[in-house]
């Protein structure tokens, strides 16, 4: 029984800044349940917490690093991505863990994001999507749903929605997957793939804004909005199985791309190592 | 006249095969048909599957012999019970010959779902508590054998009903040949290596073992203690909330499938029924505020 046994040694405070507790996010809001994936998963591959470093831009899901009792680093909007890279060329001994928001990776940081997929350098970067701007009072996102309410859409979005899955895969990231935060043990062991992957490892997590999404859309309160991610998800093991009309507009969960190149990062060094004779 | 007598002297032969659906009870009692068929024999078989979806009992009569009448066995007079699942075998031993009758029997446990009476971590289930060792002392004559094991370590569980024909197959008194023909044509093609030395697999185990004296025999098996100190040791659950940092989102609540958890006048949330929790930690994975932290602790008294 090594699984219940893991569960029940994993001590979420050991990884937390106590200090800071509770944190600042609404009640319901799934970004804390996808630190607790990030943080079992962390516990589950015996990564050292000072071996850890977790970079966030801003919005919601930036302020998750205040939280970890980590090395972390929180920076400008949009530049997760940029800083991490960064960091991992520098310190390759370091678990480079970006976190960041549908708003931060895919509007302004929308460059960064595919430019860190192409080059495939070893980190993980989690992106928490809930639709929504929900720190600056819930404006429309790349991802917000046609039709939904937002302060910036008081009559409906009418942008189509991006699939942050889809561009990662082709720009090159290493390894894709999706999952949602209702699934809670398997968003884990996601997250265990992705920092055991040797590349960039690209994982959207579907996450819920109950306070100013949820409440301006009228999709119930925070159970009846985590419940409802079941039926926004379509799991690996269904297959080839029709969307329609069981699961409208759902979304493939799991593992979705990998595409096996070479680690930025070892080329670089080897690259370097190659050039260092030379240079005088 | 002389002919009349001679149909009369011979009673029909009965073997009960019994198990779970999937296991290929109906597969193996068609094999032994048609090798009794080869043998010119009149054969009948008779079959409930009609569980077989859910995991649940199958079994098969076959009786073969001169002249059969009936298609049924009546109790107490099975030369033969072959059980593939253990509590299935129980179930039937009472259709078994007393003096004689062979009990062949895989010792794996398939335990169903509805076996757990309490949803309690650590409870344990409702399942025949009768130890191999105990119920081979009882019926004098057979073998049990862990044929699913055997059938694994040769790559193809699957092929368990097959070992335990091989052992079926040293116990009746047809040509091995036969037994080996009619195998090969009631499998699948890609399987059809597996289940030949599956059944061999089968024979040599039989073999082995039937020059051995009972108590021999009954030495590897477990007995009673030994299948309870194996159940997964008795916990208890441990509930801690840290109510500072629960925001009352209600999540938990909502989702506790036991519904013993209920957010109070300040809007905290704490246990209402302690006794109902199971520990499944569907609470403590959804919190978004980790104010809810479920441990299994070792239990003091066994879990009802």
């Amino acid at each position: 029984m090594a699984v219940a046994e893991s569960v029940d040694n994993f001590e979420i405070n050991d990884y937390l800044r106590l200090e800071m507790m509770p944190h600042f996010l609404c009640p319901g809001c799934g970004h804390g349940i996808a630190m607790r994936a990030l943080l079992w998963a962390v516990h589950e591959l015996g990564i050292d917490k000072n071996k850890l470093a977790i970079v966030s831009g801003i919005g919601c899901s930036g302020r998750m690093g205040a939280y970890v009792d980590a090395n972390t680093f929180h920076v400008t909007h949009g530049r997760p991505l940029a800083f991490a890279t960064g960091l991992a060329l520098a310190r390759p001994d370091l678990e480079v863990v970006v976190i960041t928001g549908d708003g931060d990776a895919l509007a302004i940081g929308g460059n960064h994001l595919i430019h860190a997929c192409r080059r495939n350098l070893r980190m993980t970067c989690l992106l928490l999507n809930n639709e929504v701007y929900g720190m600056t009072g819930g404006q429309v996102s790349p991802t917000t749903s046609e039709n939904r309410l937002t302060t910036t859409t008081p009559a409906g979005n009418l942008e189509p929605v991006f699939d942050a899955c889809k561009l990662a895969e082709a720009a090159g990231a290493g390894l894709v997957g999706r999952e949602v935060t209702l699934q809670t043990p398997t968003l884990k062991d996601l997250i265990k793939e992705g920092l055991a992957y040797p590349g960039f490892a690209f994982i959207e997590v579907i996450s819920d804004c109950t306070e100013i999404f949820g409440r301006k859309n009228d999709l119930g309160n925070s159970p009846e909005m985590i419940l409802s991610q079941k039926k926004s998800m379509r799991p690996d093991s269904y297959g080839t199985v029709v969307d329609e009309p069981f699961r409208p507009n759902s979304l493939p969960t799991g593992v979705l791309a990998r595409n096996d190149r070479p680690e930025y990062g070892e080329t670089y060094r080897n690259f370097a190592k190659s050039k260092q004779g030379r240079a005088k | 006249m002389a002919a009349k007598t001679r149909k009369a002297a011979t009673k029909p032969r009965s073997v009960l095969i019994v198990g779970v659906g999937g296991q290929g009870v109906i597969m193996m009692s068609k094999v032994l048909a048609l090798v009794c068929q080869r043998q010119g024999l009149q054969v009948k078989q008779s079959e409930v599957h009609g569980m077989a979806k859910r995991g649940g009992g199958v079994f098969s009569h076959i009786r073969y012999g001169e002249t059969v009448w009936s298609p049924t066995i009546p109790k107490g007079e099975a030369d033969v019970l072959l059980a593939m699942e253990w509590a299935e075998g129980l179930r039937w031993l009472d259709f078994l010959r007393r003096d004689g009758g062979a009990f062949i029997a895989d010792t794996k446990r398939i335990v169903p779902p509805f076996a757990f009476r309490s949803r309690k971590y650590g409870s344990q289930p409702i399942y025949s508590p009768e130890a191999p060792r105990e119920v081979m002392e009882m019926v004098g004559s057979g073998f049990a054998l862990d044929a699913t094991k055997i059938a694994t370590e040769l790559g193809e569980s699957r092929a368990a009903n097959t070992v335990l024909l091989g052992v079926l197959s040293t116990a009746l008194e047809f040509p091995v040949e036969d037994w080996q023909e009619v195998i090969a044509q009631n499998v699948p093609a890609k399987a059809l290596e597996a289940n030949k030395l599956a059944f061999e697999a089968g024979r040599d185990w039989a073999d082995a073992n039937r020059s051995a004296p009972m108590e021999e025999r009954l030495k590897d098996l477990p007995g009673r203690d030994d299948r309870r100190a194996a159940e997964i040791a008795p916990k208890t659950v441990q509930f801690d909330i840290t109510g500072e940092w629960c925001k009352g989102c209600d999540i938990c609540v909502k989702m506790c499938p036991e519904r013993c958890l209920r957010l109070n006048d300040e809007m905290i949330v704490e246990l209402s029924d302690p006794e109902a929790c199971t520990g499944c930690r569907i609470c403590e994975w959804l919190c978004p505020d980790f104010a809810i932290r479920v441990r299994r602790v070792p239990a003091l008294e066994p879990v009802a």
